[in-house]
């Protein structure tokens, strides 16, 4: 049995959950995004950032979670250099349900997976060791990451195997990038730490997983540990570990007792915030439509292929793209065009970021396809520039000599030229009508995709009878 | 032009011409310098005093847009952070620690132009009844050197009654603002919470604490508390003040007032019977005022000392926790230790009640006893706020002494915790209420004041200054002997 | 449920608050005097009592702006190398 404990940042809000210092820490010099709060200077005092909890609530709603009356938080006491302040401030329900959600559930290949809890909190900030040995090793601290507002999502011990855990992480993943609440993509936006336990056996955690990717390797790792123990008459402890980068196994973390009780209190300088139901449902009604159900109108609207509408409708960019693009008559084409031509184009983060494509390229490409202007051929070579450039459709046409060769006269004159050359492929297509694609493709490359398929068929098959 | 004025005398002088700030501040700093080394009000002093006082005196001159303060002299207690100055809370642990912002009263106050003369001392972490407990040494109380001068807001007391500003800021978490006020025969005010932005006071008990201005007349309190009160942004907890003018109509007097005597702090074991006796006299004094008086039964005090000590030990252990002299603190060099060895190590820089307390505040959440100290205090604390508010129902004010002793002497009571907190036992209910609570100077007994203390209502103020004031005509009292 | 604080409790608080102490005993005696004194807690019928707490409403909360500080809060800090603050070792 696997249960997740997902962190989640908030990357796209601006500022952080209890300060005005910005969100995304990243572009910054090691502690420069600081400010007294998010240091934890004297005096200094949590603000809530009021759209932290809006976001952090529409998660709950799209993981059916049940959110509270008041929203309250807590302080975590321990002691570590990441930490500002040596503790942090987050949720609980040690008073009452007054974390942002609750009992909540995912489905995956028709299982429930439950969720058992959801918390804002703050993140910590980052730690650095340097040093060659462990006599000379010092600790780095760079803490403008501390205080980035932070989602942690609890399941229960509800998945069964490392296939299902990257299965309901990709769910995840979409499911807050379509919320607009982060960019999982992000280095550090979305951690997890794991608990594993084999029938009849306790709870192992495991921490400091650095990626989804050792992740699996951590699960697979304790889950045949755990076996192995188990083969040998040894019971499994109930301990927490730590996964060892380098050596890719998990190490038990000799924690005492002490490090483990956390002395929780309420957080005396955030008052509980009244989740008034009239705020909900505003939340609610501006939540964008969920991935499930956006699939399910791109096959029964547009007659979308299941296939595509699952590619389309999971990554959010695609789909706003398509959104944008399509309407009632080329949804179909604009869909396919999306998910056969552009993916390649734009399949990574640093691609989309450069890429200077606009919604309106693909419906003018799909209208000069069909009024026969280009080919479908030639209009893949237009988007590859289009990304690039972000020139208009009909500057790449025009320029590029893209436009379709639909002149009978020009046509025939190219492909008497090509039976010249190829005097076998000729004899092979007069007995087998089938190899007459060979010179089809020989047509296309000569003209570079311009050439119009159905003309260019109907000549060569007339010049090839004769 | 004496120093022995009340904050409102000063800005008329100023405004007339009878004064500058820059002769003031002036004879402010000579008053200091005079008699620091015997009372040790002070932990630092702001060097550039005169110079803004002259900048102030030449808007004054060219008749620039000035702030309503006209270079009034206020300490601030070194618990509450200004910017580019040193906020040790008098503390080992922060003696090199300079804030790099204002607190949001601090700010306030510069933008009324006031001169922030210098930072007082308090008990460390302002954890203490006497200022005993300062890392720097005792401050003393003017009235007679061998006693202490209440606190933890010691050093502000001092300031005030020794003619060294003409008003201070110190803050109360548990009477902290009254009971230096009584024992100094100064008038001490912890608002409502939340009606005063903590943004930038070093907390203790965050969900209590308050600041509070100290005067030496219930007008200057007023006066303060309309340039230091209202919602910030930078301080969730803060409430809408609404703009209420609380100097206006200080006079209206208690006519027909509805006062409650509590019982539970007006008799009893613990209360020195001279100051009951002038806890009645000033009963009486109400009386004849035109105010009802009735004494009702709080029984919940008996366990406020308790829950009080519960809930601040918790909060401050957690409070206190981001001093590990990793990111500010006192030269301690790294080499040698592992995180846990150095911090532990630094963290011996905490004196011993602050060491007994954060061990105390270990204690109450953690996992053995949470159940039995900090979830009990809690419902305690909710049942005497519910028993506070039902009284006023009934009543406009409930009164008692401020404190249930007189001013003791150095290391009376230092060795003997359990004695020192019970002199908590009157102040700390508006804490755990969130009412606002005054003390009032009303008698001096053989040489050492006795202070009445009057609650309001939540965000009552008004009113609670107005019977203050009331009762503050009936008095006529010296100042400290100097 | 009946616990009397033993000096090994002390000393574990000690620990887990992060403070070195010298001498256990010194504390040992106040601190046990206080947790007797906080037991007058078990007089209270608190049966029915909530948790006190302070309420605020979505509007009052803080929009969501960035706003950077005024100054460059790195050179207030002590301990730093780079940009970096120092921290000891690690265990
Ligand atoms: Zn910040």
């Amino acid at each position: 049995m696997i249960g997740l404990e997902i962190h989640c940042q908030l990357t796209n809000l601006q500022s952080k959950l209890f300060c005005s210092c910005k969100a995304n820490y990243r572009e910054f010099e090691p502690n420069t995004n600081l400010c007294p709060v998010c240091i934890g200077l004297p005096g200094s005092l949590p603000k809530l950032n009021r759209k932290a909890v809006e976001k952090a609530t529409m998660i709950a709603m799209a993981l059916n979670c049940k959110t509270p009356q008041r929203l309250g938080f807590f302080r975590k006491n321990y002691f570590y250099p990441d930490s500002p302040k040596n503790f942090q401030i987050t949720q609980l329900n040690m008073y009452g349900p007054t974390s942002i959600g609750e009992q909540g559930n995912v489905s995956i290949e028709g299982k429930d997976i439950r969720i058992r809890r959801i918390q804002l909190e703050e993140d910590p900030g980052r730690l650095i060791y340097e040093g060659a040995s462990e006599r000379t090793q010092i600790t780095l601290v760079d803490y403008n990451r501390a205080g980035t507002p932070l989602v942690e999502i609890v399941t229960e011990p509800d998945l069964d195997n490392p296939r299902q855990v990257r299965i309901f992480l990709n769910i995840l993943s979409d499911l807050l990038e379509n919320l607009g609440v982060s960019d999982p993509t992000l280095e550090g936006a979305m951690r997890a730490d794991v608990n594993v336990s084999i029938e009849g056996g306790l709870r192992v955690e495991v921490k400091n997983i650095g990626s989804f990717h050792d992740l699996e390797k951590a699960i697979h790792f304790e889950l045949t540990r755990q076996q192995s123990l188990a083969k040998r008459g040894i019971p499994v402890a109930q301990e927490t570990r730590h996964w060892d980068d380098k050596r890719k196994i998990t190490i038990s973390s000799r924690s005492k007792e002490e490090d483990e009780d956390y002395r929780y209190i309420l957080e005396g300088d955030i008052p509980w915030v009244i989740l008034d139901s009239q705020s909900m449902e505003k939340w609610k009604n501006s939540m964008p439509e969920s991935i499930s159900s956006k699939k399910e109108r791109y096959i029964t609207k547009y007659g979308i292929p299941t296939q595509v509408a699952d590619v389309l409708s999971s990554d959010k960019y695609y789909s706003d793209l398509f959104e944008q693009a399509h309407t009632e008559s080329n949804a179909k084409e604009i869909a396919n065009m999306i998910t056969t031509d552009l993916m390649g184009l734009v399949d990574t983060r640093e691609k989309r970021e450069q890429s200077k494509l606009r919604p309106k390229h693909l419906s003018d490409l799909i209208e000069i396809i069909n009024n026969g202007k280009v080919t479908r051929s030639s209009a893949k070579n237009a988007l590859q520039k289009i990304v690039k450039t972000g020139k208009s459709v009909s500057e790449i046409v025009s320029q590029t000599g893209l436009a379709k060769i639909s002149d009978e006269g020009e046509l025939a004159k190219i492909i008497t030229e090509i039976l010249s050359q190829e005097p076998t492929a000729v004899q092979q297509a007069k007995e087998n009508s089938q190899a007459i694609n060979y010179l089809v493709g020989k047509v296309m490359q000569k003209t570079k995709g311009t050439a119009d398929p159905a003309l260019t068929l109907r000549i060569l098959k007339e010049k090839i009878s004769t | 032009m004496s120093l022995a004025i009340s904050a409102l005398e000063y800005i008329s002088n100023v405004k007339n011409g009878n004064t500058t700030a820059e002769e003031f501040i002036a004879k402010t700093l000579d008053q200091i310098s005079k008699h620091e080394s015997k009372l040790h009000a002070f932990i630092s002093i702001n060097e550039k005093a005169l110079d803004q006082a002259r900048a102030i005196d030449k808007k004054i001159k060219l008749k620039e847009k000035i702030g309503a303060l006209y270079g009034m002299p206020i300490s601030i207690k070194d618990n509450i952070s200004i910017k580019d100055g040193k906020t040790t809370c008098a503390s080992k642990m922060l003696q090199d620690y300079v804030s790099p912002y204002d607190a949001t009263v601090v700010s306030k106050l510069k933008s009324q132009d006031a001169i922030l003369i210098g930072k007082v001392n308090l008990d460390e972490f302002a954890m203490g009844v006497a200022t005993e407990f300062s890392a720097f040494g005792p401050s003393k109380n003017p009235w007679n050197t061998d006693y202490v001068p209440g606190g933890s807001s010691g050093g502000s007391a001092v300031s005030v009654s020794a003619l060294e500003c003409i008003a201070s800021l110190g803050s109360d978490t548990g009477g902290s603002v009254r009971n230096p006020a009584s024992f100094c025969s100064l008038v001490g005010l912890k608002p409502t919470y939340g009606l005063v932005s903590r943004y930038g006071l070093v907390s203790y008990a965050n969900s209590i604490e308050q600041i509070g201005p100290i005067t030496r007349k219930v007008e200057d309190a007023a006066l303060l508390l309309n340039y230091i009160s209202g919602r910030d942004v930078n301080d969730n907890t803060t409430v809408d003040s609404k703009n209420q003018d609380y100097l206006a109509e200080i006079g209206s007097g208690i006519q027909g007032k509805k006062i409650g005597v509590i019982k539970e702090m007006s008799k009893g074991a613990g209360l020195d019977e001279n100051v009951e006796s002038a806890f009645w006299r000033a009963v009486n004094s109400f009386e004849k005022l035109g105010a009802k008086i009735e004494e009702v039964s709080l029984d919940m005090v008996e366990f406020t000392v308790a829950t009080y000590y519960v809930l601040t030990t918790a909060e401050a252990g957690s409070n206190l926790s981001r001093y590990d002299n990793l990111r500010y603190g006192y030269p301690m060099d790294l080499e040698g230790y592992e995180f846990k060895s150095y911090i532990s190590k630094a963290r011996k820089n905490f004196g011993p009640e602050v060491t007994r307390r954060m061990i105390l505040g270990g204690f109450v959440p953690s996992a053995g006893f949470a159940g039995k100290y900090l979830l009990k205090a809690l419902k305690v604390k909710n049942k005497l706020k519910r028993q506070v508010l039902e009284a006023f129902k009934k009543f406009d004010f409930l009164i008692s002494p401020t404190v249930p002793i007189l001013p003791f002497k150095f290391g009376e009571k230092i060795d003997d915790p359990l004695a020192m907190y019970m002199a908590d036992i009157n102040t700390v209910t508006a804490n755990l209420t969130g009412v606002p609570a005054i003390s009032v100077p009303f008698e001096i007994h053989n040489g050492l004041p006795i202070g009445i203390q009057i609650h309001a209502d939540s965000l009552q103020e008004k009113q609670l200054l107005q019977a203050a004031y009331a009762l503050q005509e009936t008095t006529n009292l010296p100042g400290a002997p100097l | 449920m009946i616990h009397l604080v033993t000096k090994e409790d002390i000393e574990h608080v000690a620990k887990l608050m992060r403070i070195d102490i010298d001498n256990t005993d010194e504390y040992f005696e106040r601190i046990q005097k206080i947790m007797n004194y906080f037991d007058i807690l078990d007089k209270v019928d608190i049966e029915s009592e909530e948790i006190p707490v302070q309420e605020v409403t979505i509007n009052e909360l803080r929009e969501d702006e960035y706003i950077p500080f005024e100054s460059k809060l790195i050179t207030n800090l002590k301990n730093y190398k780079g940009t970096f603050v120092r921290a000891p070792k690690m265990n």
